[in-house]
């Protein structure tokens, strides 16, 4: 599986989390690029925010408050785990890393395995059974 | 199975996974399978409605074997032998 991921924001990253761990308990790989404004959330001094919410905004109180009763993992736990129980990268695409200020591994949390370019998600998603755009 | 031979199973795995939303109880099972020997049996606790029917599609696709579950109040038990 590959996934484009270019939300940046923690709905939409929480929905991919779970996505990803149900691919991992498939079996599947998972090869994530992350583009332009999913690589705003990666970036080491924003880990565990919640400032953007991309789908009903006006009820992210609401959303949060749902998703801690539920005691549901957050989305970079759910990628962790997903990491840590399966095959699973992430690769920072090198333009999304500079619109932020982000040229090395290290600027990015520590999920980030590498940063890389466009070819390299095309050339990845010839070999996938399912390419997602998130 | 039925019930009474589901209740009459000699277990060897036990996970309970109530409380977790979904994709918590699938992710414990495949980890606890994991850890277990070709023909051990485990039983997983699940509140998740979701559960009942992702858990069963996915021991069939890894062929494993199902052996069933238990409708408690508010929770299920779900067999599975490796």
């Amino acid at each position: 599986m590959t996934i484009a991921l270019y939300t940046g924001s923690f709905d939409k990253l929480t929905a991919t989390g779970v996505i990803i761990n149900g691919a991992v308990a498939d079996d599947l790989d998972v090869e994530i690029f992350v583009l332009l404004m999913g690589a705003h959330a990666f970036k080491k001094e924003n880990i565990g925010k919640t400032d953007h919410m991309a789908e009903l905004a006006d009820k992210k109180e609401e959303f949060l408050a749902s998703l801690k009763q539920l005691k549901l993992p957050t989305w970079m736990e759910f990628f962790k785990t997903a990491k840590e129980m399966g095959n699973v990268h992430i690769h920072i695409c090198g333009l999304a890393g500079k619109v932020w200020n982000g040229l090395a591994v290290e600027d990015f949390n520590e999920l980030v395995d590498d940063i890389c370019g466009i070819g390299e998600y095309i050339a990845s998603t010839q070999t996938a059974d399912v390419n997602l755009f998130i | 199975m039925n019930v009474d031979e589901l209740k009459n199973l000699k277990i060897d795995k036990f996970v309970d996974a109530r409380g977790t939303a979904c994709p918590g109880p699938l992710m414990a099972t495949k980890k606890a399978i994991g850890e277990m020997k070709q023909g051990e049996v485990i039983e997983v606790l699940s509140s998740d409605p979701g559960t009942k029917r992702d858990v069963p599609m996915w021991a069939v696709k890894k062929g494993f074997e199902y052996l069933g579950d238990i409708l408690e109040d508010g929770y299920f038990r779900l067999y599975i032998k490796k």
